[in-house]
C-alpha cells in the first residue's frame, strides 16, 4: 500500500493537483504564480460568452428543440404526418404495464453485462498484461500490434460484421459454426432461432466487439505509470496479480470510470447489432429499448408511444450518468481525504 | 460600457440563433421540383433486370416518343420509399408518379393522409377499370380511412402475384411419388419424404414464408367472409375460431412431424428459397416473385407450380400500386404513362420475364413457363380466389406474425397463447382503422 501512496503522490504533485479539500473553487482555478494571467478586458467576463454562443445555438437546435419535441410527442398519438392527437398521458400509462418494453428493459441488463462488465474486466486484464508482461519482455512494437488486433472490430461497420456472424451461426449444417460442430461429431445447433443461444450469440458478438476500446484506454492511462513502481514492487517480492491490483488498479480508476460510464451508456442505447443480426427474435427474446422504440416508430407508426419508449431510455442513461459522477466524485473526495 | 458591451453580445446571439434556425429550417426546403410540364418524374423500385424493369423502361420509351415530354426517373429502394414517402410526398420534391406498395398499412395510409391523388376520374377516362379483375381492384380502391376496397381509386396496379407450391419433380419421380392434387395427398407425400430422411418443406421462420404458409393453412378452412373480416374489417375476426386455430395447430404439428425442420425459427426468406433451388428441399410454399429467379437458377431438376391443393383461396393480390402524389405537378403525364403500362405490348414483356401480367394477351406470351404460370394465375382470379397476404391489416403486424410463430415453432408458447397474443396486437393495429 506504500508503493501505492508513493505512486498517487508523485502523479498529483505531477498534476499540479494539489487541492486538499476538493471544495474551493478558488483553489481549482487559481493559477501557479510562474503561469502568466491572460488579461482581462473592463466589464467582466461578458466578452467570452460570444466565442461560447455558436455551441450553445447548436445545443439548442440540435439537441434541445428536439428533446422538447420528443417529450411532447410522448403525449400524443401521431403517425407520423398530418397534426398529432394530444391523448395525456396514455402512452406513459400503457409503457409501465407493456410486457415487451419490460422484456427489453431486462435485456438491456445482458446488454450491460456483455458491454461493460465483461470487457472492462477482461480490458483490464489484457492491458495489464500487455503493459506489463509483453510489452517488458517482448517490447513496446509487439504489445501496440496486439493492442491494433483488438481494436480492429471497433472498425469494423456492424452491418459488415452482422453478414458474417449471421453466416457463422446460420442454423442447420450450412453455417460455419455448426460445420465446426460437426467434424467434431456434435450435431448442428440453431444458434440465433432459440433461447438461452440467441441471447448469448449476441453478448458473445458484442464482447468481441467491445474489448478493443477498454483496452486502448487502459493501456494509455498505464503510459503514466512510473516503470520503477514495477520494479520496484517486484524487488518488495509482490506478485503479477498483486502489481496489478496494487498500482495497475489504483492508478488508472478514472479511466475505468470514464470506461464504466461510456459503455453503460452505448449497452442501454444498443441498437445496431440487434437490427443487423436478430431483429430481436426469436420471439422477443432478444429485444431492447432502442429497436422497440424503432418498430413503434418507423413500422408500426405509433410514433407517441416510441416517443414515450425514447423517453424513458433517455431518463434511465440520465439517471445512470449521474449515478457514476457522484460515485466517481465522492471515491475521489474520499481518496483525498485518506492523504 | 458594461451595458453596451452586453447588449451587443445579445445582438451578436440573437443573430446567430436566427442564423441557425434558418439553416435548419431551410435544409429540406427549397429543392427545385424538377417539372417544367414538359417532365414526368418518376420514381419506382423494380430492379432493371426484373420483368417490370423491363416493361417500364420500353414503357418510357414510348412515352418519351408520343408526349415529347422527358422522363425524369430515379431509382428507389423499397425501403426507402416505405419508410420516407410519407415525409417527400408533403413536399414540393414529390414525384409525378411513384410505384408503392399495396395494401391498407401503406397505400391505405397515404390514401387516408391526402397524400396521393383520387384517381377514379382518370380510371373512367382511361378505362382501366375493364382491364383489372375484381379481387385485383380491392387492393386499388380505399375508403376514406384507407381500408381497401373501398369505392375510390388510388392506385392502378400493373401485374399480380399469389402463393402456391413448388414441387421438384426429380424428386418426386426419385422417390416415386405424383405431384398431390387434393391437401390429402398432400399430407402423403411429406410423410413420405419424412419417412425416407428428407425434411419435405423448405421454410422460413425468421421472415415472411412461415407466416404466409400459417394464412395459407387458415385459408384453406376459411370462405371469402373470412377474409373481408380479417382484411376489411367487416366483422371482429375470432383469433380461436375454427380457421385460426387450425392454422397455428397444424404449422405447429408441421414441425413436430418434421414437416418442417426443427431449426426454422432463424432461417431467413433467402435460405429457404436456395434450398429449393439447390433441391435440398422438394417442396416449398411461396410467391410468384421468385419464379423468375427459378427459371433462370433451379435448372439442375425439372419443376413445377401449382396453387395450394386443395385449397379455393391463395394468398395473393395486385402488384405494387402506380400512385399519383398529390403535390405531383404534372399529374396528366402521369396518368398517360400509366396507360402506356396498361398496353399489351409492355403488359407482355412482365409476362414473358416470369411476371404476371394483368392486361395481357394470351397470344402474345410465347414463353412455355410463363404461359404455365399465367394459365394459375388465371385460374386462381376466374374463382375470386386472391385473398391478400397475413400481415396488411395492421401496420407492424408482419413483425409480430414473424415473431409470435417464432414463439410457437420454438415451444416457447403454446397455440393457444400465440392466437391469443396475434389476436390482441391485431386489435390494438386495426382499432384506427374500423
Amino acid at each position: 500500500m506504500s508503493v501505492l501512496t508513493r505512486a498517487e503522490s508523485a502523479a498529483r504533485a505531477e498534476t499540479g493537483a494539489t487541492r486538499a479539500d476538493g471544495r474551493s473553487r478558488k483553489a481549482r482555478t487559481k493559477l501557479p504564480p510562474e503561469e502568466p494571467a491572460i488579461p482581462q478586458r473592463k466589464g467582466g467576463t461578458a466578452g467570452y460568452w460570444l466565442y461560447l454562443l455558436p455551441g450553445f445555438v447548436l445545443l439548442l437546435v440540435i439537441i434541445v428543440i428536439p428533446l422538447i419535441f420528443n417529450v411532447y410527442l410522448t403525449f400524443t398519438k401521431w403517425r407520423g404526418v398530418r397534426s398529432p392527437e394530444f391523448i395525456g398521458l396514455d402512452n406513459w400509462a400503457k409503457v409501465f404495464t407493456d410486457e415487451d418494453f419490460w422484456t427489453s428493459f431486462v435485456n438491456s441488463i445482458w446488454m450491460v453485462v456483455a458491454m461493460v462488465v465483461l470487457p472492462t474486466i477482461i480490458g483490464l486484464v489484457v492491458a495489464a498484461l500487455l503493459f506489463d508482461v509483453v510489452g517488458r519482455k517482448f517490447g513496446g512494437k509487439v504489445g501496440s500490434f496486439l493492442r491494433a488486433t483488438y481494436y480492429l472490430p471497433q472498425i469494423l461497420p456492424i452491418a459488415v460484421a452482422g453478414i458474417v456472424i449471421g453466416w457463422i451461426f446460420r442454423p442447420g449444417a450450412t453455417g460455419a459454426m455448426n460445420q465446426l460442430l460437426g467434424v467434431l461429431g456434435i450435431p448442428p445447433v440453431d444458434w440465433l432461432g432459440q433461447m438461452p443461444s440467441a441471447l448469448l450469440v449476441l453478448m458473445a458478438v458484442l464482447v468481441w466487439v467491445q474489448i478493443g476500446y477498454p483496452i486502448v484506454v487502459f493501456m494509455a492511462a498505464l503510459q503514466r505509470v512510473d516503470p520503477e513502481l514495477y520494479e520496484a514492487a517486484e524487488l518488495d517480492g509482490a506478485n503479477w496479480f498483486q502489481r496489478f491490483s496494487a498500482i495497475t488498479l489504483s492508478i488508472i480508476r478514472p479511466e475505468v470510470f470514464v470506461v464504466t460510464l461510456t459503455c453503460t451508456i452505448a449497452a442501454l442505447k444498443v441498437f445496431g447489432p440487434v437490427y443487423v443480426i436478430t431483429q430481436g427474435g426469436p420471439a422477443g427474446a432478444t429485444l431492447v429499448p432502442a429497436y422497440y422504440a424503432y418498430t413503434e416508430f418507423f413500422t408500426k407508426r405509433n410514433i407517441g408511444y416510441g416517443a414515450t419508449i425514447a423517453t424513458v431510455l433517455t431518463i434511465l442513461v440520465v439517471i445512470v450518468s449521474i449515478i457514476f459522477i457522484r460515485a466517481q466524485s465522492s471515491l475521489e473526495r474520499k481518496e483525498r481525504a485518506g492523504l | 460600457m458594461a451595458r453596451i458591451t452586453k447588449r451587443r453580445t445579445l445582438a451578436v446571439a440573437g443573430a446567430l440563433a436566427v442564423a441557425a434556425l434558418a439553416l435548419a429550417g431551410c435544409s429540406g426546403s427549397g429543392s427545385d421540383s424538377g417539372s417544367d410540364g414538359d417532365t414526368l418524374k418518376l420514381w419506382h423500385y423494380e430492379s432493371e433486370d426484373s420483368a417490370m424493369g423491363k416493361a417500364w423502361n420500353e414503357a418510357i420509351k414510348t412515352f418519351e416518343k408520343e408526349t415529347g415530354a422527358k422522363v425524369e426517373f430515379e431509382e428507389k429502394s423499397f425501403e426507402q420509399i416505405q419508410k420516407t414517402a410519407s415525409q417527400v410526398l408533403d413536399t414540393d420534391a414529390a414525384p409525378d408518379l411513384m410505384e408503392f406498395n399495396k395494401g391498407n398499412a401503406t397505400a391505405g395510409f397515404l390514401a387516408s393522409t391526402g397524400l396521393i391523388s383520387d384517381i377514379s376520374d382518370a380510371v373512367d377516362e382511361y378505362g382501366w377499370a375493364d382491364k383489372l379483375a375484381p379481387s385485383l381492384q380491392t387492393t386499388a380502391k380505399y375508403s376514406e380511412d384507407g381500408v381497401m376496397g373501398g369505392d375510390t381509386w388510388y392506385g392502378v396496379p400493373n401485374y399480380g402475384e399469389f402463393v402456391g407450391v413448388y414441387y421438384n419433380k426429380d424428386a418426386f419421380a426419385a422417390a416415386g411419388l405424383e405431384i398431390p392434387t387434393t391437401y390429402d395427398e398432400f399430407v402423403k407425400v411429406l410423410d413420405a419424404f419424412v419417412a425416407k430422411g428428407i425434411t419435405p418443406l423448405a421454410e422460413a421462420g425468421a421472415e415472411y414464408p412461415l407466416g404466409q404458409l400459417w394464412y395459407q393453412l387458415a385459408l384453406s378452412k376459411a370462405d371469402r367472409s373470412f377474409v373481408d373480416d380479417y382484411q376489411l374489417y367487416k366483422n371482429p375476426v375470432d383469433w380461436q375460431g375454427p380457421e385460426i386455430s387450425y392454422a397455428t395447430d397444424t404449422l405447429k404439428e408441421y414441425v413436430d412431424k418434421g414437416y418442417i425442420a426443427k431449426d426454422v425459427s432463424s432461417v431467413k426468406a433467402e435460405d429457404a428459397g436456395v434450398s429449393f433451388i439447390n433441391g435440398t428441399a422438394p417442396i416449398f410454399v411461396s410467391g410468384s416473385w421468385w419464379y423468375g429467379r427459378f427459371v433462370e437458377e433451379a435448372t439442375g431438376f425439372d419443376w413445377t407450380m401449382t396453387a395450394f391443393p386443395g385449397a379455393d383461396l391463395s394468398l395473393g393480390s395486385s402488384g405494387n400500386l402506380w400512385v399519383v402524389p398529390e403535390n405531383a405537378a404534372n399529374k396528366e403525364l402521369a396518368y398517360k404513362f400509366i396507360d402506356i403500362t396498361m398496353r399489351p405490348e409492355i403488359q407482355a414483356i412482365i409476362g414473358n420475364n416470369g411476371g404476371l401480367p394483368v392486361a395481357a394477351d394470351p397470344a402474345d406470351i410465347t414463353d412455355a413457363k410463363s404461359q404455365e404460370l399465367i394459365a394459375t394465375f388465371n385460374g386462381i382470379l376466374d374463382d375470386d380466389g386472391l385473398s391478400f397476404y397475413p400481415d396488411w391489416p395492421a401496420p407492424g403486424f408482419y413483425d409480430v406474425i414473424v415473431q409470435e410463430l417464432q414463439g410457437l415453432v420454438t415451444g416457447t408458447q403454446d397455440a393457444e397463447t400465440t392466437n391469443a397474443n396475434l389476436g390482441a396486437q391485431y386489435d390494438e393495429g386495426t382499432a384506427d382503422f374500423r
